[in-house]
């Protein structure tokens, strides 16, 4: 390391100034709609993603709304047999697919480079292509929806149901491309993460001083790297099967239906914990500021989540007890989801121990925590009463199931963001969303919550089937489903509300300055809404919570040149200062690049000359990307003679 | 709060090879994810395989183990001069990274238009059944790699003969080839999947 201490006093107040105009003009944010199009900054694009995601969770929230209306009184007409099909299968796609993978992984494409001081994504324009992929995917299943031809085979679309014999028409195959669209997104946003976790941390903080919710993020991305390839392979094999007649999943010609769920589940399983992960690294970040004191059990925490994602690969059978499988398969996934229980409890052992060690602020971020704590144990057992092959086989398909996912997800997710979000809310936006909105909020979604899904529960052990549109009056379900509508309804006011202190904030907020939660993490010592070159002078790092530990004189890194968008590369380890990089910068091509992924993908549902037509506009645009300009500040190089 | 200068890194070089350099991540990650699919690939071709009372279905016949194996080996041998291609980048000599990446691109071709050669030979289509579907896409999987890699060398070839090369690019030729080395690799399990397997291997060659 060439790099050396310098005792010579702070840094000069005027060159101090000259410096941030500078950095000012090199990091520009792109102006004009061609600008928006262009624009690579982390935070613009990871905006985009959380606002995205959250117009999704609302059109989602309409859509089991719906459901509710139609289930509240036996042989209800408001909706049709098919159109409920449609709605529930849209209602699960969005929220697994357009809502809730995508707004974790926004959250990371914000606060990821923030945390680890840093000034850009490590792939800028990447990041800039994935945003644009997640729209377009969710723009299709839309247009189609409205076009009467949302899928209506379930968000797990399983064969013989999917395939050409049942489905004709083109209802699966948006489904099929939809995910493409949105596992290509996640891929190339993992791939981004991990490696400016890894590789663009401030020095000093080495791998034991990562924040938490770094590490679920990392932890998040592996797992999207190792389980997203499953469903884009298998969705791929369905539309094949639909388009070209191949007989992957068809007996007849010796394919396999069962072949699908063991793809989709291994997938779909560790996609229960990409959405979990995420959630835990928020709990672990919220409770330091609100409990006062550093989280209890770091590095039990960080092996808790990295067993998680590896135990995470070993349960997806689970899903297909009811296929009839070899009794020793169905022992060994017993005991692996019986297992994964163990990494869960250590967390929230370590999490009630920093409840019970701290100085507790009963704030609304603090309030969703509990509200995590208590749901997501609830989930949990269930969880793990499902885990058990016979309990499993006795309400598989009821809405037992159905709570109790909803428990894990809504439980043990949706509270954790909706906390991380108004936590995070003065950063992004520079004000403070209203307490008192906040609390409303919190109470009506957590008790419409419980009341919702609870009743369920029951609903699943008298037997209630998931995924049909009506019952008969005889059954004497009528009750509890009209108790479950109207929890459904105070669950969506209390979103609403949220929404609501959420948009009047940003207007009427009180300013928030740089750290009005007291917090740890680096993101919070930097202006709000951060500039868009991030940090000035990058910071350096000494402890695990560094803005705890920061001295009045707080040692900074100099010598990144403000006139291009230098950043600095450290090592893996210890992040050490290795060398320094130019960041790219606003680009129109990732948009371009997007659209001819789009048209592949789209003009392929129809004719397999998809992928022909839709490579050259892919490769143009590729090519334009890379295309030296000369505008980068790169050394060019001559041939020698 | 003020803050002291401690650290200057102005001294810190602006490029670095391998594992130092974010962009070797980026490419490893993507040889991650499709590693991942290329291994769900074989596991679905077992387990179909595992579900059949005759594989491969009767009337299979054997493209034909020399073709098959000279074209594996081909595959294998452009290996070469992309290493040397990156080694040569390693050092900043444009003109021998050109002449080992047209080396190996011929090489690349040759591949291809034996790969087509081969699918002429086969005694059955994807729609024919699972044991087809199965072959024909992972073969179309991994040609569209091929061609990606045959696109990307072409391109690296019109910039070092058109410029101007940065000196970034040395560290792009150099994944250009480890990624390369990737796609060449993954072809040897499936090669032994299809071709070596013994109940192949006894069908009357096509």
């Amino acid at each position: 390391m060439s790099a050396e201490p310098i005792d010579a006093g702070l840094v000069a107040d005027d060159a101090d100034a000259e410096d941030r105009r500078l950095l000012e003009r090199t990091w520009k944010y792109a102006s004009g709609l061609w600008g928006w199009l262009a624009e690579v900054d982390h935070t613009k694009i990871g905006i985009r993603y959380i606002v995205t995601a959250l117009i999704f969770f609302a059109l989602g929230g309409i859509e089991a709304l719906m459901m509710r209306v139609q289930l509240a009184k036996p042989e209800n007409g408001f909706l049709n047999p098919d159109l409920y099909n449609e709605i529930f299968t849209t209602h699960g796609s969005t929220m697994m697919f357009l809502f809730a993978v995508p707004i974790m992984l926004g959250l990371g494409v914000y606060f990821v480079p923030l945390m680890v001081g840093t000034r850009n994504m490590a792939f800028p324009r990447l990041n800039a292509f994935s945003y644009y992929v997640y729209l377009i995917g969710g723009l299709f299943l839309y247009t189609a929806f409205f076009l009467n031809t949302g899928p209506d085979a379930g968000w797990f679309a399983y064969v013989p149901l999917s395939g050409p014999q049942f489905s004709p028409g083109k209802r699966v195959d948006v489904w099929a491309q939809m995910i493409t669209f949105t596992e290509i997104s996640s891929l190339a946003v993992a791939v981004n993460i991990i490696t400016t976790a890894f590789k663009q941390r401030a020095p000093g903080m080495s791998l034991n001083r990562i924040p938490i919710f770094v590490w679920a993020m990392v932890v998040t991305s592996f797992m999207v790297i190792f389980a997203m390839p499953a469903v884009m392979l298998s969705s791929l094999m369905l539309a094949l099967d639909r388009l070209v007649d191949t007989h992957f999943f068809n007996p007849a010609e010796g394919g396999d239906a069962i072949l699908w769920q063991h793809l989709f589940w291994f997938f779909g399983h560790p996609e229960v914990y990409i959405i979990f992960i995420p959630a835990t690294g928020i709990v672990s970040t919220i409770l330091a500021p609100f409990t006062r004191r550093e989280v209890f059990g770091y590095m039990a925490l960080m092996l808790s989540l990295v067993a998680t994602g590896f135990i995470g690969f070993g349960l997806w059978v689970h899903h297909m007890f009811a296929t009839g499988l070899p009794q020793l398969g169905q022992s060994f996934f017993t005991a692996a989801s019986i297992m994964i229980a163990i990494p869960s409890g250590v967390q929230i052992f370590c999490w009630l121990a920093t409840l019970w060690g701290g100085r507790l602020r009963f704030k609304v971020p603090l309030l969703y925590v509990l509200a995590f704590i208590f749901t997501f144990v609830i989930g949990g057992l269930t969880g793990v009463m499902l885990a058990a092959v016979p309990l499993d086989l006795q309400v598989h398909d009821t809405f037992f199931v159905v709570a109790h996912f909803h428990y894990v997800l809504i439980g043990g997710a949706v509270f954790p963001l909706l906390g991380g979000l108004f936590y995070w809310y003065p950063k992004i936006t520079g004000r403070m969303p209203s307490e008192a909105l906040g609390k409303l909020s919190f109470w009506l979604v957590f008790l419409g919550f419980q009341v919702t899904f609870f009743p369920q529960h029951i609903l699943g052990l008298e037997g209630m089937p998931r995924r049909v549109y009506t019952y008969l009056p005889e059954t004497g379900w009528g009750d509890l489903n009209m108790l479950s509508t109207v929890g459904a309804f105070i669950l969506g006011l209390g979103v609403l509300v949220f929404v609501i202190n959420m948009v009047a904030s940003r207007v009427s907020g009180p300013p928030a300055g740089d750290d009005p939660w007291e917090s740890d993490t680096l993101e919070w010592s930097i202006s709000s809404p951060p500039p868009p070159y991030n940090f000035q002078y990058l910071p350096t790092v000494s402890a695990r919570a560094p803005l705890w530990h920061r001295r009045d004189d707080q040692p900074v890194v100099t010598g990144l040149r403000s006139d291009r968008r230098e950043f600095l590369i450290t090592n893996m380890m210890d992040a050490d200062p290795d060398h320094r990089q130019v960041s790219p910068g606003p680009t129109i091509w990732p948009f371009f690049l997007s659209l001819g992924v789009g048209i592949t993908f789209i003009v392929g549902i129809f004719t397999p000359w998809g992928l022909p037509i839709g490579a050259v506009p892919c490769a143009v645009s590729l090519v334009a990307w890379f295309w030296p300009r000369g505008d980068q500040g790169h050394h060019v190089l001559k041939e020698k003679s | 709060m003020t803050q002291r200068p401690a650290l200057d890194v102005s001294e810190l070089p602006t490029t670095a090879f391998g594992i130092r350099d974010p962009l070797w991540w980026g490419v490893v990650g993507i040889m991650c994810i499709e590693g991942t699919m290329f291994a769900i690939m074989a596991g679905s071709y077992f387990y179909l395989r595992g579900g059949a009372n005759l594989w491969p279905p009767a009337g299979t016949l054997h493209p034909g183990i020399a073709i098959t194996t000279l074209n594996i080996l081909i595959l294998l041998a452009s290996i070469f001069p992309m290493h040397r291609a990156a080694n040569s980048a390693e050092r900043e000599d444009l003109p021998a990274i050109r002449l080992w990446l047209i080396i190996s691109t011929v090489l690349m071709v040759a591949f291809l238009i034996i790969r087509i050669v081969i699918l002429h030979r086969l005694t059955f289509r994807w729609d024919s059944h699972a044991y087809g579907s199965v072959v024909w896409t992972t073969v179309g999987l991994h040609t569209v790699h091929v061609v990606t890699g045959i696109c990307e060398n072409l391109l690296f070839i019109t910039l070092l003969t058109k410029g101007p090369v940065e000196d970034k690019h040395m560290d792009d030729l150099r994944l250009n080839s480890m990624y390369w080395y990737f796609v060449a690799a993954s072809w040897v399990p499936f090669y032994v999947i299809f071709f070596l397997d013994p109940g192949l291997l006894g069908a009357t060659a096509g």
